[in-house]
């Protein structure tokens, strides 16, 4: 896009499927008509023989032509053209709202609340910010998100009016660059969740114990962000948004702030204890909640981080960094860790630095593995010679049986102490390309008043 | 029954788009840059579709991926924009008429 600019003609390759991907971006960073060639099928489980015949029966042509003449057959259109913003769009039954709503690819699937001027302008009393302030601009789509668009995604996610403060923390989050909310349309399925800390948790009846994505007005507050994504951001499943199993709904977390024995997430990134934040994470994951016990042999601290470990061993982006060195992907992962894991955790003397470090000391995989999955799994991979270079660089060792590091760095963990308070579980989550963002929540000088109502 | 009266849940465009670079007439004597984001085969794919291009127009020069550098992971969208600008500079002073990039998957 960017040769374009300099008036150089440029042709991208994209395999079937991701032609809409290749438009939309371009269109999003300011290029029109962008030339897409698309490759028939999934290029990664093709043969080279088979990558040879269909470059020869099909993409040489369309390279040519992409090259040669300047007009597609179709183009795509980004999510946010052509609609009048802030005005009423349409009028109509709660069948007909959700059925416009949804020809405009507007909702989630689910049912919706229809967000009316009157229910808008309730939600906006709940804010310091003015109604016309641009809130923030949010990439892949480059849209304004501003309040009147916020609240019409919380209306319709089934959210309250108090909600309004968290949701203007949670845009500015999602905003931010090293959230990186442009690279998250990736196959693998990145889903963006929430994590609130502070006072507000009690003060709106956050649930932070048992079964807390499941309860209270967490469901809404995902259902909001996800909404959020899809209509400010831009992405559209299928178009932009490309997770090959699509998306469970975006999911809210909390912190047991009551009974993790160590400082709340948003006090160890430097918040006041008094205060309020939302955080914007990424996994790819929702699953497998391993029981870490005590035994004879060893105690219930070091058995739950060699289950951390083991689990971390599973978490296939992290193979990113033997493979890549310093140019690996950005891995995040984070760790749920219900209030018995924690304080057992805390009795045997982990701070919760000390449980990141471990894990990077510690949480390793034997070479002969590594090689496997990246020679046989990775359809991401770079060429080997970079490959082994980047390893050998990074220090690592040559046998198969040698363990190779998976950690770039004690610093990609994140602890959050949840769940159910009576129960000895723990989950692990892996997502890439984003550090976590965190973002004070702002309120408006009558909030206890607000709230309360 | 009653009727509702409906806001837009979209985001409001900023951005302003410019048309694409006038396309080439043809391949005689043009030169063609390859980059690779190093992903999704381009090793295999890349030199198929070379030998294809200047089997077809044999006055073609085709500067192969390995001549630009090439970047992996999940860089932030400023360090994207960046480092867009720094191969199409560089396919500026390497005289390329035209590029083609790939492979988006």
């Amino acid at each position: 896009m960017e040769a374009e600019k300099l008036g150089i003609p440029s042709v991208v390759i994209a395999t079937t499927g991701f032609v809409t991907a290749a438009q939309l971006a371009a269109k999003s960073s300011g290029i029109e008509n962008l030339r897409v060639a698309e490759y028939p099928g999934a290029i990664a489980i093709h043969a080279p023989g088979r990558i040879a015949e269909n470059i020869a029966t099909v993409l040489l042509d369309r390279v040519i032509q992409g090259l040669t003449q300047s007009t597609p057959a179709s183009m795509a259109d980004a999510p946010g053209s052509g609609k009048d913003r802030g005005k009423i769009v349409f009028a109509g039954t709660l069948e007909e709202v959700n059925r416009f709503f949804a020809d405009q690819e507007w909702t989630d699937g689910l049912p919706v609340i229809p967000p009316t001027l009157e229910k808008t302008e309730r939600f906006l009393e709940y804010t310091l910010r003015a109604a016309d302030d641009e809130l923030a601009v949010l990439a892949p789509g480059n849209l304004r998100a501003t309040l009147p668009n916020v609240a019409a995604n919380a209306i319709m996610a089934g959210c309250e009016p108090r909600h309004m403060p968290l949701l203007i923390a949670a845009i500015e989050a999602l905003s931010e660059e090293s959230y990186n909310l442009n690279n998250m349309g990736s196959t693998s399925g990145l889903l963006p969740y929430l994590l609130v800390n502070g006072p507000i948790i009690k003060q709106l009846g956050i649930e932070c114990g048992g079964q807390l994505i499941s309860k209270g007005p967490n469901p809404a507050l995902g259902r909001a962000i996800g909404l959020i994504v899809r209509n400010i951001a831009g992405y559209r499943p299928g178009k932009n948004y490309m997770g090959t199993f699509g998306y469970p709904l975006i999911f809210a977390l909390a912190e047991n702030e009551g009974q993790t024995p160590w400082q709340p997430f948003h006090v160890e990134h430097g918040f006041d204890a008094s205060s309020s934040t939302v955080t914007l994470g990424v996994t790819n994951n929702w699953g497998h909640a391993p029981a870490p016990s005590s035994a004879p042999d060893k105690n219930g601290a070091q058995i739950t981080l060699e289950v951390l470990c083991r689990e971390l061993s599973k978490r296939v982006r992290l193979y990113n960094l033997p493979g890549h060195g310093e140019n690996a992907e950005r891995a995040m992962i984070t760790l749920l860790l219900s209030p018995p894991v924690a304080n057992s955790l805390a009795g045997s003397g982990y701070s919760k630095q000390a449980v990141k470090e471990y894990l990077y000391e510690n949480a390793r995989m034997p070479r002969r593995d590594f090689e496997w999955a990246r020679r046989y799994t990775g359809g991401t991979r770079v060429a080997s010679s970079e490959e082994h270079r980047d390893i050998n660089a990074g220090g690592h060792t040559q046998k198969p049986d040698d363990l190779i590091r998976l950690l770039s760095s004690p610093e990609i963990v994140h602890v959050i102490v949840c769940g159910d308070p009576n129960r000895n579980r723990v989950m692990v989550f892996e997502g890439g390309h984003a550090r976590p963002a965190t973002k004070e929540i702002k309120f408006p000088p009558n909030w206890d008043e607000l709230a309360a109502t | 029954m009653e009727i509702f009266e409906v806001l837009s849940p979209a985001g409001s465009e900023i951005i302003k788009r410019k048309s694409i670079a006038p396309r080439l007439d043809n391949f005689d004597g043009k030169t063609v840059g390859e980059v690779w984001n190093g992903v999704y085969k381009g090793n295999d794919s890349f030199p198929a579709l070379r030998e294809q291009l200047k089997q077809r127009y044999p006055g073609l020069k085709v500067i192969p991926y390995t001549e630009f550098p090439f970047r992996y992971g999940g860089d932030t969208l400023t360090q994207q924009k960046e480092f867009a600008r720094h191969i199409a500079a560089l396919a500026k002073e390497k005289g390329c008429d035209a590029l083609i990039s790939g492979n988006g998957a």
